[in-house]
């Protein structure tokens, strides 16, 4: 499954009921974001993210973990919480494992997730990624202590360790122990080598029960969606479709197209051929018949050709997930990745090492 | 000729046209429009924000109206240049989609376009027209056009209607007489060159009905202008079906004339409701109202509706600010008792969290709802010219009593300013201010630090505790 970002209670431009469109049953929050706007008094009054942003489906929300990383410089981590700087006037912001706990509370998310120390994978510093492993168990335990609502919200632990494998391994097995609904690999999409992504997704997942969601944190590629599937991931969450939208690229089968490129100025084809998307279905099936030249024209100039990438970009993403589900129900995964490939590749000879070799272990092989 | 089919005067007293009526435009193809009635404003294809789908979903527009200067026109010269012709010349309409600038810009299939040479309200040219050639400013730049060309884009673009070419004021607003004779002089000839082009052109074969022509009438005072408008009376009168009315006030002065049939589009842009209800009163028939967009951008939901609630207390405000931090919790509607998507689905807390996290859909619940609030008034105007002429200007008068005169300015930050339209001048002031600041420059004034950033952070961050 594949959820869009909708960082701070709104998917970029879209309407709640363009993004039901989508066929999304579950979108992000940030905890971090919301806690600062609109705050955590106004989530209690108008009573949870559910009803600020009239949306009836599901909603996790991630941490505030992940901005010890994308905010590093307005962040101070001690064993207490990280102490952020807001972005939006330097007032200081203590997120302690309670005080997230009680934010995502607030939010009323359908799927919390425990505040980890985040580090990015390619620190060399062997000392702090261990430290930054063994106080996310600390900080698990003291999200479980705090959780107000296990009966309604599911808590996620979020496995860290860097790019060591056995300190993941060790983490897992702390994790797995504190025995909470689902499972969240975590600190990966931080530039890491894609070798060694796959590597660590296969460590972890070999270690967790078969019963229990995991989730991906931070992976929105089309190509790490259906590899980490194969290495046995379930959940994935990014913001690249919804931003590469707005810098007017459209995710396809066949790759990612820059629609402000002077070529699809005069390209009446459809954003892709053949997608089932609001924007791409013809006008007698209900769509919208928008051309990649209509595109081109309106994007960068107005917001509605962003809008419009936007809901064909999460519609792409949401209906790849559907597709390798269907592909694995009928026992024909193997093939869906090939044909997957194919499409993306002009040869065989083109496709990414990394992901030859990941799927090469699960046995799938690519170049046969 | 055309005129008389598609437009249809409701009114029991049809009077010379000069003051207010009901109507019904139906041009081919279309919803039928009801009028008085308002057009939006499109920028670059698009009504700003709206995604074709939630026009079609959360809105009940009677039109739009594009700009020429949005949809470069094709030159001569482009091919010598090599820098080809915009694209929209070249797509085919087929179907439902027969005309190529709905098709183009996926508009919905039963609203209308209205297509005018320049944008509403448009960038200053730096030089002016001349006799032959109007000034436009386009993607690429200020161009002129002759007139040769712009009857030729608008026949391949075919909107529903468009506006003849205008000589219109430059830059001074109160031209001298000599200026004005000009002005009505190429008006008149442009008008006559335009039509004489389009209509020549039987050669297309293709089922789509052609463009109904608007002609313009400039803001030049009625008496210079009266040979033009006695032109336009007695020779052209069965090739055009409308009137686009850029000053309003030469209303009262068209009773001389066998104008009441035509439909009347004012380009003269009001600035308030109050502005719409004086151009119904003499008699326009639709309404280019560009303040919504405006507005919207802002950040301000329009509250107004006609008649005038009887409230009793005090002057009541055309909108309200949702920057205002009074909104914060508020779970309560835009506008009260409005039945418009963004107010029955959402509510003010949301849309003041949307504007101050700068999230676009802000503006796209702004949007729908203002537009929304628009189609209501005008529902009311039309009403109350049902009940009878006396009868609405007893409730104009009730309305200017009830509302303040000026719509609330938002407090906020608007949308980033993007594309070739907004045009920058001399020593213009930062359209939003800087939000972000070097943080690891502590020196920067305005950042009151209550720690120290670590300087030069590397990816390790901070030491353990």
């Amino acid at each position: 499954m594949f959820m869009p970002v909708a960082t701070q209670a709104s998917l970029k431009g879209l309407t709640p009921e363009q993004l039901e469109d989508t066929n999304c049953q579950l979108c992000l929050n940030n905890t971090y974001h919301l806690g600062l706007k609109p705050g955590q008094e106004v989530l209690d009054t108008i009573g949870g993210a559910h009803k600020l942003q009239g949306w009836n489906r599901n909603i996790l929300t991630d941490s505030g973990g992940f901005q010890m990383v994308s905010l590093l410089k307005l962040a101070t981590i001690t064993e207490e919480g990280v102490r952020f700087l807001s972005p939006h006037d330097g007032s200081p912001m203590l997120l302690t494992p309670e005080h997230s706990m009680s934010l995502q509370n607030s939010i009323g998310s359908d799927i919390m997730m425990q505040l980890d120390d985040v580090l990015v994978t390619t620190s060399p510093d062997h000392a702090r990624m261990r430290l930054a492993m063994e106080r996310s168990v600390r900080w698990l335990d003291r999200c479980i202590a705090a959780h107000k609502n296990p009966h309604r919200q599911n808590l996620f632990c979020i496995i860290q360790g860097g790019l060591d494998l056995d300190m993941r391994r060790e983490c897992c097995r702390e994790m797995v122990a504190r025995d909470t609904p689902g499972i969240a690999i975590g600190g990966l999409s931080g530039g890491e080598a894609k070798e060694e992504f796959c590597k660590v997704v296969e460590a972890c997942t070999a270690l967790l029960p078969e019963l229990k969601p995991r989730y991906v944190m931070g992976i929105g590629f089309p190509e790490d969606l259906v590899v980490s599937v194969a290495l046995g991931a379930d959940m994935f969450d990014c913001v690249w479709p919804t931003r590469t939208a707005r810098f007017g690229a459209a995710i396809t089968r066949h790759g990612v197209y820059n629609m402000r490129n002077a070529k699809y100025a005069r390209d009446f084809g459809m954003i892709e051929e053949g997608c089932g998307c609001k924007c791409c279905r013809p006008k007698s099936e209900g769509g919208l018949g928008v051309t990649r030249a209509f595109i081109h024209h309106n994007a960068s100039k107005e917001t509605v050709s962003a809008h419009l990438l936007t809901i064909h970009n999460v519609w792409y993403q949401l209906n790849l997930m559907r597709e390798v589900r269907e592909s694995i129900l009928a026992d024909r995964f193997p093939e869906y990745i090939k044909e997957f490939f194919g499409n993306l590749y002009a040869e065989p000879k083109d496709y990414p090492s990394w992901a030859v070799e990941a799927l090469q272990r699960v046995n799938v092989d690519l170049t046969a | 000729m055309a005129s008389r089919r598609i437009f249809k005067i409701l009114s029991a007293a049809v009077g010379d046209g000069t003051s207010a009526r009901l109507g019904q435009l139906a041009l081919p193809g279309r919803k039928v429009v009801e009028t008085p009635n308002f057009t939006s404003v499109a920028s670059r294809g698009a009504v700003p924000h709206l995604t074709p789908d939630n026009v079609t979903r959360h809105t009940d527009l009677s039109s739009t109206y594009m700009a020429l200067e949005d949809c470069r026109p094709p030159t001569d010269m482009d091919t010598v240049v090599e820098k080809p012709n915009a694209a929209i010349y070249e797509i085919e309409g087929e179907g439902e989609d027969s005309r190529p600038l709905h098709a183009f810009t996926a508009f919905p299939q039963e609203i209308p376009t209205i297509l005018a040479a320049r944008r509403c309200p448009a960038v200053t040219a730096p030089s002016g027209n001349t006799s032959k050639l109007l000034a436009i400013f386009t993607s690429t730049g200020f161009r002129s056009i002759s007139i040769a060309e712009y009857a030729e884009a608008a026949r391949k673009l075919k909107p529903d209607v468009v506006v003849g070419p205008a000589d219109l004021l430059h830059s001074s607003q109160a031209p001298a007489a000599k200026k004005q004779l000009r002005m009505t002089e190429r008006t008149e000839d442009w008008l006559d060159q335009f039509l004489g082009l389009l209509k020549a052109d039987t050669r297309i074969t293709s089922n789509v009905p052609e463009s109904l022509i608007f002609a313009p009438l400039i803001p030049v005072e009625w008496k210079i202008q009266w040979t033009y408008l006695r032109h336009l009376a007695e020779e052209v009168l069965d090739d055009i079906s409308g009137l686009a009315v850029y000053d309003v006030n030469l209303m009262p002065e068209l009773g001389a004339f066998k104008f009441s049939h035509l439909p009347k589009l004012s380009l003269d842009t009001p600035q308030n409701p109050q502005d719409i209800l004086r151009q119904i009163s003499l008699g326009i028939d639709i309404c280019l109202v560009p303040f919504v967009n405006n507005v919207s951008d802002a950040g301000v939901a329009l509250t107004f509706s006609f008649p005038a609630p009887k409230t009793g207390t005090g002057i009541q405000p055309l909108g309200t600010n949702m920057w205002s931090s009074e909104h914060k919790i508020s779970l309560t509607p835009l506008a009260e008792s409005c039945t418009c998507y963004a107010c029955q689905k959402h509510h003010r807390a949301f849309v003041n969290h949307l504007l101050n996290a700068k999230e676009m859909l802000g503006w796209t619940l702004l949007q729908i709802h203002n537009h929304h609030v628009l189609t209501e008034f005008f529902r009311g105007i039309r009403e109350a010219l049902a009940q009878g002429p006396e009868e609405f200007e007893a409730l104009v008068q009730e309305f200017a009593t009830v509302y303040d005169s000026e719509i609330p300015a938002g407090t906020g930050e608007r949308p980033r300013a993007r594309g070739y339209h907004f045009k920058s001048e001399h020593h213009q002031e930062k359209y939003n201010p800087r939000t972000w600041q070097d943080l690891n420059n502590n020196s920067n004034p305005g950042t009151e630090r209550t720690e120290k950033p670590h300087e030069g952070a590397g990816p390790d961050g901070q030491p353990s505790a």
